[in-house]
């Protein structure tokens, strides 16, 4: 008892089918083997979880031929002879009781029990339905590679191997979460990470006592730095290269069975901002988009707040022909231009999250629908001047503009604050929440690194790569807070003499 | 580790309880303001009259989004003794504050200009909503309400008007002066120094003017014309110079950018001559106790217009004509000089030309300096020289012998 095989066959599978709580995939064949066919043995394997093609080579094959034909020997011992088949075709590992028949039929193995033999053994048949490799749907370029993770955590980490081929890239697994049994995988390339930094991950990831991981998020959650925040400490990306070319600058990723958002820790505010493509387009270019970009930062964040503090507290700013301008749209407006500011916005995020949601087919009419009718009429029925539309637009697109979605999420909360403090105290206040945000940014920590290196703490070094791009003849060193091993390649002009 | 959370908690508390309960004074919404693009200043019996020029946004704006309702904008006046006061005036007479931070221009009456205008700027000075980035004009011969009244066709904004044609009339034609708010008071700070304000009149008729079929004619009942620069002694407007004068008063003072002129031909008629680059400098000298000024003007011309028999490729005409450019501007300088010497009003600034040169002996002249100055010998001497003569190069009249 107390979980171990009984020599009866028929109660082993009973108790196996006890633990299962009688559930209808689980298979159990018999097969009879032996001479005469009078020994019976059984595989029992969950339905969805293996691959057929596999268990029919492996397994079926095996015991229904050759074991036949050896079982007409009178010394037929059919522990052996079935072990020596199982190795011929493939390798099977011991198991005797009942908890880890339990784990290796819910990992996709086959259990094979004998009637009369208190061990059973157990064969991988890992199969199931697999995305295909295809291309990333939340960050693709316009040149690179189109190869994206996928929900196996085999699939992804022959991804990185094929990518990074040196024995120094070390993969640790665990199991974390009781009962989803996830398994995650730390990745670093030996000599290039800081062994502190591997460390401190790998004792947040022990620390982690939960009954379920689903996804990275979950894991981000539960490892990052604990402050108060909304922006995000540890980077995701789903695609191959971008981990890759992590890993090599000294970082650390964190796959995840189930999903394919691969996580990479410790994260930089400015890594937020850079996109693959800038190493794969030429640097003068990169360096043009990623200055775009910043803008775009600074357009998202402050570009309601300005228009808000600017018309109502400091028209002497604008120039006169604007100011006309502006104040001959809201004549007639029934509100206040923060209230207007608002209004906007939450339309403008309300449309966004149906826009998510919505089936595909529905999902283009309603955007344009959406942007410009609801627009064009709030403006024509006199609930918004057209000044503020145009803000909003702008706003929203720009925000897109940033590579990640969770810095543009995080922007789109602080923009919202930065509104009140411009509706109540004007420039003064939107100056003071500047304040405010860079102070806490600066004050955020990834993994022990700060946050704002390198211009937080301010590195001459490592702006080479920050917000200009330059040509990778000059990137030939890893950030320093990140990585141990700074040299990176040496690199003479590629001009022919 | 609890006392200080509890402590956070609070103050954010704070904070936020501070921000509902200030909550957002002093916020004035676009469509609470008048914005006032023109404000006048006359004199009257109880006080000062101030008229302002407010836009209606709703008549200027670019698209059709005019109603024809009303005109694109609206003149109000209040009388109080001092400024400030009859400013707040004015908000009980429109229906939205009166925001004078775009001012354009500050029109003086030419009444309350003779009568000084030390006092009555002040208000203007110093409150914190006026720029300075606005000119003053003095209305010549007529009330500052009246010129603001005018409605302007092509310009739907009158005081905008006035702010364009300064600056382009001072860049092109040369008698006109821009005179900011800040420069007004740091020369009337300076007690040698008299200060010099262009002057506007009315031309045409006024009441028709103030119309807006005045904008409907291509020809305007009535027209904002600069006219002529007022001379100012002790903040007090006491003569007008004349449109040559002007000029001469611009040629002193380096202003000139671009201005045309004639001469007249040895045998009669006239040459138009377009002035592209002058350059003046004053010098001054302490001669026996005698203070003594030298301005040294150069100018660079094209000709423009031949009305008469020259040959111009001929080098000695060339001389010829610089050398009569040089005495007609002599002429001019040496005019706007002894009129401003008859004033004993210090508008170009000789004082402090001889202050530069000799500052001791200035000491002792600095007091009784509009005597000095009225008696001042200046030398003008003047270099031009003719540079382009156009796409041809001798008139048909020339040529056609």
């Amino acid at each position: 008892m107390n979980g171990s095989l009984d020599s009866r066959l028929d109660e082993n599978i009973a108790a196996v089918k006890n633990e299962f709580g009688s559930s209808k995939d689980l298979a159990t064949e018999m097969v009879s083997v032996g001479p005469g066919q009078l020994v019976r043995v059984s595989l029992i394997y969950m339905r969805g979880l293996i691959d057929a093609a596999s268990l029919q080579d492996r397994i079926r094959t095996p015991l229904l031929t050759s074991v036949r034909v050896k079982s007409d020997d009178r010394d037929f011992d059919p522990v052996t002879i079935v072990r020596s088949e199982l190795e011929a075709a493939g390798g099977w590992s011991r198991i005797d009781c009942i908890p880890d028949i339990s784990q290796a039929i819910l990992s996709g193995m086959t259990v094979i029990i004998i009637d009369g033999v208190t061990e059973g053994m157990a064969v991988d048949t890992k199969g199931g339905q697999e995305r295909a490799v295809e291309e990333p749907s939340t960050q693709s370029v316009v040149r690179g590679p189109r190869e994206g993770f996928t929900e196996s955590a085999a699939t992804n980490l022959a991804l990185i191997r094929k990518r990074i081929k040196t024995p120094d890239l070390r993969v640790e697994s665990r199991v974390i979460g009781t009962l989803t049994r996830t398994s995650v995988d730390l990745l670093f390339i030996q000599g290039i990470a800081k062994a502190a930094v591997v460390e401190e991950i790998r004792s947040r990831l022990n620390r982690i006592k939960i009954d379920g991981i689903l996804e990275s998020g979950n894991i981000e959650e539960l490892i990052q730095d604990n402050t108060v925040t909304v922006f995000p400490t540890i980077y995701n990306s789903e695609r191959p290269d971008v981990v890759a070319a992590g890993l090599l600058e000294g970082r650390v990723a964190i796959l995840i069975d189930g999903t394919p958002f691969v996580l990479l820790a410790p994260a930089l505010f400015v890594q937020f901002f850079q996109s693959a493509e800038d190493y794969y387009q030429r640097a003068d270019f990169a360096s043009l988009i990623r200055i775009l970009r910043y803008i775009c930062f600074f357009i998202s964040l402050l570009a309601p707040s300005f228009y808000v503090a600017i018309t109502t507290f400091h028209q002497e700013l604008i120039p006169s022909p604007l100011l006309l301008s502006l104040a001959a749209q809201r004549e007639g407006i029934p509100f206040p231009a923060f209230l207007e500011a608002a209004v906007m916005e939450i339309i403008f995020e309300i449309l966004r999250e149906a826009g998510v949601r919505l089936p595909k087919t529905v999902g283009q009419a309603v955007s344009i629908v959406g942007a410009l009718v609801i627009g064009q009429a709030a403006v024509e029925a006199g609930l918004v001047s057209p000044g503020m539309v145009i803000v909003v637009s702008i706003t929203a697109i720009a925000n897109f503009v940033i590579p990640a979605f969770n810095m543009g999420i995080s922007i789109r909360i602080i923009r919202f604050l930065l509104m009140m403090c411009a509706a109540a105290f004007g420039l003064f206040g939107v100056t003071i929440g500047l304040i405010a945000m860079v102070q806490h940014l600066c004050s955020l920590r990834s993994m022990g690194v700060p946050y704002m290196s390198p211009m937080g703490p301010f590195n001459l070094d490592d702006q080479k790569d920050t917000i200009l791009r330059l040509p990778l003849s000059k990137l030939l060193a890893r950030p320093r807070f990140i990585s141990a091993n700074r040299i990176r390649g040496h690199h003479d002009s590629p001009r022919p003499k | 580790m609890r006392q200080r959370r509890l402590r956070r908690g609070f103050l954010l508390v704070i904070f936020i309880a501070a921000l509902f309960v200030s909550g957002c004074w002093d916020r004035r919404e676009l469509n609470e303001l008048s914005i006032a693009v023109g404000m006048g200043l006359d004199l009257s019996e109880s006080g000062i009259e101030v008229t302002a020029q407010v836009v209606n946004p709703g008549e200027v704006v670019a698209r059709g989004g005019s109603t024809g309702y009303s005109t694109p904008v609206t003149t109000l006046s209040a009388i109080d003794k001092t400024t400030f006061e009859a400013l707040r005036k004015l908000n009980t007479l429109a229906p939205r504050k009166i925001y004078t931070s775009h001012l354009r221009v500050l029109v003086i009456g030419e009444r309350l200009a003779r009568h000084g205008l030390n006092d009555v700027l002040d208000g203007v000075s110093r409150d914190r909503e006026f720029r300075s980035d606005f000119y003053l004009i003095v209305a010549k011969g007529t009330t500052a309400k009246n010129v603001l009244s005018i409605l302007t066709p092509m310009e739907k904004i009158p005081a905008n008007k006035m702010f364009i044609t300064l600056g382009q009339s001072h860049k092109y034609w040369a008698p006109t002066v821009k005179v900011q708010l800040d420069d007004f008071m740091s020369d009337e700070a300076n007690p040698v120094k008299s200060m010099v304000l262009t002057g506007l009149e009315v031309v045409g008729n006024s009441e028709k003017g103030r119309t807006k079929r005045n904008e409907s004619r291509s020809t305007p009942y009535a027209l904002l014309n600069y006219s002529g620069v007022g001379l100012f002694k002790g903040g007090k407007l006491v003569d007008w110079l004349g449109e040559e004068e002007s000029k001469g008063y611009n040629y002193i003072m380096d202003n000139v950018y671009n201005t045309a002129g004639h001469i007249s031909c040895p045998g009669g008629k006239e040459l138009g001559v377009e002035v592209i680059r002058a350059k003046a400098t004053k010098k001054g000298k302490v001669e026996g106790g005698r203070p003594e000024i030298t301005v040294r003007l150069f100018v660079e011309e094209n000709i423009s217009e031949v009305r008469c028999k020259i040959d111009l490729t001929k080098q000695q005409n060339i001389v010829l004509l610089e050398q009569l450019g040089e005495d007609k501007l002599e002429g001019i300088l040496m005019s706007v000089i002894r009129k401003a010497q008859a004033n004993k009003a210090d508008i170009f600034g000789f004082g402090e030309a001889v202050e530069d040169a000799n500052p001791r002996a200035w000491k002792a002249m600095e007091d009784k300096w509009p005597e000095y100055f009225a008696k001042l010998d200046v030398k003008v001497e003047v270099d031009v020289q003719i540079r382009k003569l156009g796409t041809t190069s001798n008139s048909i009249l020339e040529r056609g012998e």
